[in-house]
């Protein structure tokens, strides 16, 4: 082992400045970031059910339970021009059958999302937002997404809606507010 | 250092093992193979996707569609739809599972591939030989050849790359596009072109001067009778037809009809009815070759012209913009560009200023463009958002001037002078074809399938503050844009019903049905309404708390444009007909 | 004037929208009256508390790697590494973040101010870059996982003839600078999405990359890793570093004794001949063949520096908003009859489009720049490649290019000199 030598303190010094202005320049944060789609900004072009590099997509449709309306006629889960509000294939919009309809109370129906069968798709959600209250919309499910460095859905969205979101708060959810406050 | 472990390692790579070769290469060979076919079978698999998505099967949609097309549920329908999406939803799950499996089969035979290939490598090493004779020159004549061939390449990769960005230009306009480009010049008003004052009492676009529905006068007549010939001063026929409505200058009266083909400018006598002189319009460099499809109730001549101070302006529904004199001179006229408008461009013109205001509100690109009302150069372009096929106004607020837009989603206000946008509000909703109204510092819209708005318009500061001041969705207008006074506004709906409201409050003042719809706007001429129903029929009623009908007086033909309402003077076009009423005695209230 | 076709009556119904400027909910909270309660939503977390356990495995491994390339002198041992590091780093780890990935983050993060790097991710940058300025490029032997899986299946690598070798070595370089002008203009990370090997790491990506890895792989087995000598900008940085190594990989343990039995022993070419015959030019002739190329370089780094400005345009196409805005412009001036997604969406936001244009002038700004700059260090590269092979160096001995050789070890088993002088016990080797 040759003795350290004048050349090796200039490569421990390279390596030290390099590592500091790397440090000052990308002052970087100890936790990870994951990316999560901004519902208000979403237009459901669908895309996140094409561009995610897993299959079946890792974007799921969530279901807000304390916005739905629970309404007999959902926009989400019926066809537009759907002839009957039943379970019936004819009138379901999902092309999966991934939205389960169930009778509440009258005139209430609960709508679940299966999400094993749930491609991401976002038909639902763009007939919820149409007609309906919204509660319908895309999250990425983050114990399925494999956090690309560059999210593949993200750089084609066209509504830019991706976001990167601290691993610790990984959701964007939408909630309803207490009376008389804006909507989240 | 591990002297036993050197020579055993450095043994082991060299020596062959031909027996185990050959069973490893066996393996290898059974792996290998069996990786291929399971390549091959998960590339046939996404083919296969790619060429038919199991969700998205034609017949299936085919069915949907027919089902939701019919006007109750057929089960001779919604049995085979529900058999096919069962079907479909199956053969999607499947096709995943077998690719997941797939991927997870190939994983494993590559991996087992790979560890008999390596085996097999190692039981077949190549030892450690020096390569054949060296020629002492080589290593200086490779070094040579690399340097030629590395030069070469960079020359060819850097001319590759020239030529390819030669050739594949950026197609987007440099930075002179990204602004408006405003009007630069200051100049004095050019005396050629009318003030406001002058405005006021000419009939210079659709629904009038500010093209918001008030008359300046309010000496129009109110009796007349078409079989009699009572106070009708002359009746003459319009060559092409089109709903566009007249306008006035003087003694000018101008209108344009057109076919598919033809597109003519009409000049007549105000006083006479005199067709003074007819205009086609001349091809210009990019107008389109085939017309657009216009639906039947708009035609090709849907939107009516404009005149301020001896010119006159029209526009058509192929995107041709002309411009004559009085004596028929065409001064400019281009094309502007085929619109993309399912229905036809209906959007009539209107001048202020130096500018002619077009709002092309088309498909692709939405915008309102401002054309130097002498050159006809653009003068500046606001980009919109949304189609529509209302009409711009123009009103006088203590901040200015500022020209009002309705589309399909909002209200629109801009400066007439640079195009800048004042303000916005966004209150509408289908498919827009009323213009706005203003009364009494509010600007009201309305549509059908839309809450119908009051805004009310506060100057704080240099700015102008849009504020909602109430909602009406009861009766709605579908073609015929509401009119307001200071206190009332007035709304007509093709369904035949008038309804007048409250301007500050929105609460109904009275209703009234007819018996038939309207498409001509309703124009306030002092202290009466005249509204024109599709039959012809001339509905005059008092405009106040009660309704007054002072009288409904027929034209026998249908009625679709706005008359033009001048002193002592009505203007009417017809189906097929342009009529002059006046009435010069004081009879009229 | 218009007859709505939507008045169809099924249809009416989802037709009464009312006006989205009062932000509320258009149905209310329903009011239950049995005692439902609705289920809560399914948010699962994520699983990425691994960031500091990362970093250790990395810079054991790559501790392990320099003490099993310059001490142990096993390639067995490395062998075993990279399996190991293939596993972890690769499918366990699912290929992300790699250090070849991380630069482009660094890159980000030094050109945007408000741009996150996660500590981990400098991390990645930094440690095999610090191993390699110390104990050359042991990363890529056996620690990066995309190294690894080559060396998996790197079983019978042919000899690259020199010329094209030194040709395809050029695209590193290229890569390299595309990659940092596409972070730095934000028009995305190029590396990541033409990484031909992460798609197998974590089980999923286009059709058209995995089909790309696997050619990638399928060449790999007759050319020793395509990727990491003919296209890894990473790979650039680390052969910087590796050139001013403390110590490096080398053949014999000793002395080298011109046996020349190691001169096939490398599959990436990176073994240098001696050569102790003079070049055939005369000295003079050669100087001055030198010197020529001294004052050419200028000419070269400005020229490609001028070719690289003129490509800026057509680079600029990497960054979406510059995509848009084309088409854009296409759909307006009627080249194109419909919409996609992305216009459509554009022409429903609150961007307007002399915003949109402003923006582009400015990418199109940051383009013309940077291609500048990136030809001006391909101008670089290539002169000082063309003076490097210029330059006549004697060598006596056979020694690994530094800035090529990738620490894989396969060489050691080559070399018949002992570390120590032994007893000679040469019978184990083939005659």
């Amino acid at each position: 082992m040759k003795p350290l030598d004048r050349r090796d303190f200039l490569r421990a010094a390279a390596v030290a400045a390099g590592a500091g202005l790397g440090w000052r320049a990308a002052s970087p944060k100890p936790g990870a970031m994951v990316w999560q789609i901004d519902p208000q900004t979403c237009v459901q072009c669908g895309r996140c059910a094409t561009n995610c590099v897993l299959n079946p997509s890792a974007v799921k449709c969530v279901h807000s339970f304390q916005i739905c309306g629970y309404c007999d006629l959902c926009g989400g889960y019926l066809q537009p021009g759907a002839k009957t509000r039943d379970t019936g294939a004819e009138s379901q919009l999902c092309p999966v059958s991934a939205i389960t309809r169930t009778f509440v109370e009258d005139p209430y129906f609960e709508y679940t999302i299966d999400e094993d069968r749930c491609v991401g798709c976002g038909k639902c959600v763009k007939g919820c937002a149409l007609f309906g209250n919204g509660s319908l919309y895309l999250q990425v499910q983050q114990d399925l997404c494999v956090h690309c460095n560059e999210c593949a859905i993200a750089r084609d969205c066209p509504a830019d809606a991706f976001r990167q979101v601290p691993a610790e708060d990984p959701y964007l959810l939408k909630t309803r507010p207490a009376e008389g406050g804006p909507p989240v | 250092m591990k002297n036993h472990a050197e020579p055993r390692e450095k043994a082991r790579p060299f020596i062959a093992h031909p027996a185990v070769g050959r069973f490893v290469a066996i393996l290898a060979t059974v792996s290998g193979v069996f990786c291929l076919i399971v390549s091959i079978l998960l590339i046939a698999n996404y083919l296969q996707i790619q060429a038919l998505d199991p969700l998205n099967q034609p017949e299936l949609l085919a069915l949907r569609q027919r089902l939701a097309e019919a006007p109750e549920a057929d089960p001779a329908l919604v049995e085979p739809i529900r058999v096919m999406d069962l079907l479909a939803r199956k053969a999607f799950f499947t096709s995943q599972a077998h690719l997941h499996m797939g991927g997870m089969l190939l994983l494993a035979g590559v991996i087992a591939f790979l560890i008999a290939l390596k085996l097999a490598a190692r039981c077949y090493p190549r030892p450690p030989a020096p390569v054949g004779s060296k020629d002492p020159d080589r290593y200086w004549n490779e070094r040579a050849r690399t340097k030629e061939i590395l030069a070469f390449a960079a020359v060819v990769l850097a001319v590759a790359a020239l030529i390819a960005a030669y050739l594949t230009p950026l197609d987007i306009p440099g930075p002179a596009r990204a602004e408006p480009s405003a009007v630069t010049e200051v100049e004095a008003a050019p005396a050629a072109f009318p003030d406001w004052e002058a405005i006021q009492r000419q009939w210079p676009s659709f629904r009038g001067p500010g093209g918001y529905g008030v008359a300046y006068f309010d000496t129009a007549p109110t009796e007349w009778d078409v079989a009699t010939g009572e106070n009708i001063r002359w009746r003459v026929e319009v060559p092409l037809v089109g709903f566009n409505s007249p306008v006035v200058w003087d003694n000018r009266l101008f209108l344009t009809g057109a076919t598919e083909s033809v597109r003519e400018v009409y000049c007549f006598d105000a006083d006479s009815g005199e067709l003074l002189w007819t205009r086609a319009v001349p091809a210009f460099p990019g107008a389109p070759e085939t017309p657009p499809k216009v639906s039947d109730d708009t035609g090709y001549a849907a939107p009516t012209m404009a005149v301020h101070g001896e010119r006159a302006y029209a526009i058509f529904g192929n995107g041709d913009l002309v411009s004559y004199d009085f004596e028929g001179e065409l001064r400019w006229g281009r094309n502007l560009g085929m619109p993309d408008n399912h229905y036809g461009h209906a959007s009539s013109l209107i001048a202020f200023g130096r500018h002619l205001f077009i709002q092309y509100d088309e498909k692709r690109a939405p915008r309102l463009i401002a054309v130097d009302a002498e050159t006809g150069e653009e003068a500046w372009v606001a980009q919109r958002k949304k189609i529509s096929w209302a009409s711009p106004a123009y009103i006088h607020t203590p901040l200015g001037v500022q020209v009002i837009l309705n589309s399909e989603r909002d209200v629109d206000a801009y400066d007439p002078e640079s195009g800048r946008l004042l303000w916005t509000v966004e209150c509408l909703d289908g498919e827009v074809a009323p213009s706005p109204a203003y009364g009494g510092n509010t600007v009201f819209v309305a549509n059908e399938y839309a809450m119908s708005t009051a805004i009310r318009l506060e100057a704080v500061g240099a700015e102008t503050k849009p504020a909602i001041a109430w909602e009406y969705d009861e009766l709605l207008p579908e073609v015929a844009s509401p009119v307001a006074s200071d206190r009332y506004v007035y709304i007509a709906t093709s369904l035949g019903d008038i309804a007048c409201l409250d301007l500050e409050t929105g609460k109904t003042v009275w209703e009234q049905e007819f018996d038939d719809g309207f498409y001509s706007s309703p124009v306030l001429v002092g202290d009466r309404l005249y509204a024109l129903d599709l039959e012809g029929v001339m509905h005059i009623f008092g405009a106040g708390a009660e309704y007054k009908l002072i009288g409904s007086l027929p034209f026998g033909e249908g009625g679709f444009a706005t008359p033009a309402y001048l002193d002592g003077r009505l203007y009417v076009r017809t189906q097929k007909s342009l009529l002059c009423i006046e009435q010069r005695d004081d009879s009229s209230t | 004037m218009m007859r709505c076709v939507r008045l169809v009556a099924a249809s009416s119904v989802f037709l009464i929208l009312t006006g989205t400027a009062a932000a509320e909910f258009r149905f209310p909270m329903p009011e239950f009256a049995s005692d439902y309660q609705p289920p809560q939503v399914h948010a699962p977390m994520p699983d990425l508390d691994n960031s500091a356990l990362d970093v250790a495995v990395l810079a054991g491994a790559l501790a392990v790697a320099a003490w099993l390339t310059l001490k142990a002198r096993s390639r067995r041992g490395l062998f075993l590494l990279a399996m190991f590091s293939l596993i972890y780093f690769g499918f366990w780890r699912k290929g992300c973040v790699c250090a070849v990935g991380s630069l482009q983050n660094t890159v980000a993060a030094v050109a945007d101010p408000t741009f996150e790097v996660p500590l981990v991710v400098l991390a990645f940058f930094v440690l095999p870059l610090a191993f390699a300025l110390f104990f050359g490029r042991v990363f890529c032997a056996s620690v990066c996982p995309l190294g690894a899986i080559q060396e998996m299946v790197a079983v019978r690598p042919a000899h690259v003839p020199k010329p094209i070798e030194q040709v395809l070595a050029l695209i590193p370089y290229l890569y390299l600078g595309l990659a940092v002008l596409s972070v730095a203009t934000g028009a995305g990370f190029l590396i990541c999405r033409y990484d031909p090997f992460v798609g197998f790491f974590r089980q999923g990506a286009s059709f058209n990359m995995l089909v790309l890895g696997g050619v990638f792989l399928i060449a790999g087995v007759f050319i020793g890793r395509p990727y990491c000598r003919f296209f890894c900008p990473y790979g650039v940085l680390l052969g910087w570093m590796s050139r001013f190594a403390k110590w490096h990989a080398s053949i014999t343990p000793g002395e080298c004794v011109q046996c020349r039995l190691c001169e096939e022993a490398c599959p990436y070419g990176a073994i240098h001949a001696p050569s102790t015959v003079g070049p055939p030019v005369e000295r003079r002739q050669g100087v001055r063949r030198l010197a020529a190329l001294l004052l050419a370089t200028p000419l070269i780094v400005g020229s490609s520096a001028w070719a690289g400005a003129m490509t800026g345009e057509m680079l600029a196409r990497l960054h979406p908003t510059v995509n848009l805005a084309e088409r854009f412009t296409q759909e307006e001036r009627g080249v194109f009859q419909d919409m996609t997604l992305d216009t459509e969406a554009f022409r429903s936001s609150k961007k307007s489009v002399p915003q949109l244009y402003a923006e582009v002038d400015e990418i199109r700004r940051q383009f013309r720049r940077g291609s500048a700059w990136l030809g001006a260090f391909f101008g670089i590269v290539v002169s000082a490649k063309l003076l490097g092979l210029s330059v006549v160096r004697r060598r006596g001995n056979y020694e690994p290019d530094r800035q090529a050789c990738l620490s894989c070890g396969r060489c050691f088993a080559y070399c018949p000199v002992e570390a120590e002088p032994k007893a000679s016990t040469r019978s184990d080797l083939p005659s």
